[in-house]
């Protein structure tokens, strides 16, 4: 083979290994919380030779615009929706037609083999102690650090018995999380690769390590066993703590500024006729 | 559920800041360079001095230190983030920024009973202090509203808006996180936007001349200079 040719291969190969990696990346940023490729169901369906049970033009359209797919009443894409419980799929940002049929490829590709990369989080199925509710609760409450340097989930969440002022309110209450996405395969997967619009710029760059996934699953696991939600109590003690903390204020500006003008003009002027 | 910005947030969160941004800049400089007596607020001497204090002080002392705590998280996020990894130091922040941010309210609260109940002040009140006050007190609620509704602030703003200010700044918007916020919050960030581009048109540039010798030179008579006549 001349000089000529092989850069022609190489021409030929780097692109399409660029877009295999790309795709791969792609899938593990936005696909992984919900699918596997092999590791059974999550909030969505296990994608191994998903080809095989629908044709390419479908899936493509359908990854470009769940949403549209079953607003238009389309029967297969409605049955999907109800066996994720109603989850729709989100529209993700960036889909188009080039990158949902690179996707296509690569969990074609991924099929084959005997144990994909995207086989899921193979999470621990050994009872929980009390130490790793316990490591757990300090992880939420952000007194044990993420290793990968992710906020701590009271930055946005608050559950049950969180004590002080509760936690965040930005995002929903997690007392009950673990109900909510039906056990601990499908929790520890979302909290490796959370979808949502909001957690999955952040936890991108900073993602729980596996461990870490686990432990957080035992304190929910333990949190939704007791039941219940956080109240608005806390809520409250906030509000009438910073209440009484401006009208403590208020009272020492007044204190501070005592000998203040009570008019800055006419003692001034005053002052100035005297001393002629 | 949907992870598409959709058009709008494009619009307010994407290009209406760099719009906002040109304006200030463009006009700022503008207005300096033309009028440059312009760049103050009006003495209070000859107005009302009672009412004034309720509504100087506290507004000035609350927004001072809410701004300074906004731009901490804009600077240095993950020393805001390891303050707050002990929940008292984060419930401290917390409470310490609702009570300035409430002080602020109280202020500006008083800054506009007293422009309404005088009449001298009134005189003196343009449109732009009026479309400013506005501006303000959608700004203050919308931030007391977040606070309390959406706590806590100190740190999913430096998780989430502080890395979309940054993506702003690199001319590279990331407005995922951002628009899939609350409302209140998205008021409150568009709004300081509409302030900062509003703000070259308004008595607010006296930030940028902040008159410091005030803070130890003894008062002074002000004489007001009107052509006779006038």
């Amino acid at each position: 083979m001349n000089r000529f040719n092989v850069r022609l291969l190489v021409a030929a190969i780097l692109p399409a290994l660029g877009g295999a990696q790309e795709a791969a990346e792609f899938f593990r940023q936005n696909c992984v919380s919900c699918h596997t490729i092999g590791g059974g169901r999550l909030t969505g369906p296990d994608l191994k030779d998903v080809g095989q049970r629908k044709d390419p033009a479908w899936l493509t359209r359908f990854l470009m615009n769940p949403q549209g797919m079953i607003n238009s009443g389309d029967a297969y894409a409605l049955q999907l929706q109800q066996q994720a419980r109603g989850v729709v799929m989100p529209t993700v940002q960036g889909m188009n037609k080039a990158r949902a049929e690179a996707l296509l490829g690569l969990i074609e590709a991924e099929s084959k083999l005997e144990k994909s990369q995207f086989i899921g989080l193979q999470i621990s199925d050994r009872p929980f102690t009390g130490e790793d509710i316990e490591q757990g609760r300090r992880m939420f409450r952000g007194t044990r650090k993420l290793l990968n340097g992710g906020p701590p989930c009271i930055s946005c969440h608050t559950m049950k018995d969180l004590g002080g002022l509760g936690g965040g309110r930005l995002a929903p209450d997690l007392t009950r999380v673990f109900e909510r996405l039906e056990g601990r395969k499908n929790l520890a997967s979302w909290l490796f690769a959370p979808a949502t619009p909001t957690m999955q710029p952040i936890f991108r760059k900073h993602p729980l390590d596996a461990n870490e996934a686990l432990l957080l699953v035992a304190l929910f696991e333990d949190s939704a066993k007791r039941g219940g939600q956080d109240d608005s109590v806390a809520l409250l003690n906030f509000f009438f703590l910073a209440l009484g903390g401006a009208v403590i204020g208020l009272a020492a500006c007044d204190a501070a500024w005592k000998r203040r003008f009570r008019a800055v003009r006419r003692p001034l002027v005053r002052g100035m006729e005297l001393t002629r | 559920m949907n992870g598409s910005p959709h058009y709008l947030d494009e619009l307010l969160f994407a290009v209406f800041p760099y719009m906002a941004f040109f304006t200030f800049f463009l006009v700022t400089i503008q207005r300096y360079r033309m009028q440059s007596f312009s760049y103050s607020s009006l003495s209070s001497q000859f107005l009302e001095n009672q009412q004034h204090f309720w509504g100087l002080v506290p507004f000035h002392y609350g927004i001072l230190a809410v701004l300074t705590g906004h731009i901490l998280g804009f600077l240095i996020p993950r020393e805001v983030l390891l303050f707050n990894s002990v929940p008292l130091r984060l419930y401290f922040l917390e409470v310490s920024g609702l009570i300035f941010a409430l002080l602020t309210l109280v202020g500006l609260c008083a800054a506009i009973a007293r422009r309404l109940s005088e009449s001298k002040i009134r005189r003196v009140t343009t449109t732009s202090d009026w479309v400013v006050f506005v501006l303000l007190v959608i700004q203050v609620v919308s931030g007391i509203w977040v606070a309390l509704f959406h706590p806590w602030g100190s740190s999913w703003f430096a998780a989430t808006a502080t890395p979309y200010l940054w993506s702003l700044l690199k001319l590279n918007p990331e407005i995922q996180s951002i628009a899939a916020m609350p409302l209140a919050v998205k008021v409150h960030i568009v709004n300081a936007y509409a302030l900062i581009g509003f703000f070259p048109f308004t008595r607010l540039v006296h930030i940028l001349v902040v008159p410091n010798p005030y803070l130890w030179r003894k008062p002074q008579v002000v004489r007001w200079y009107r052509r006779a006549g006038a």
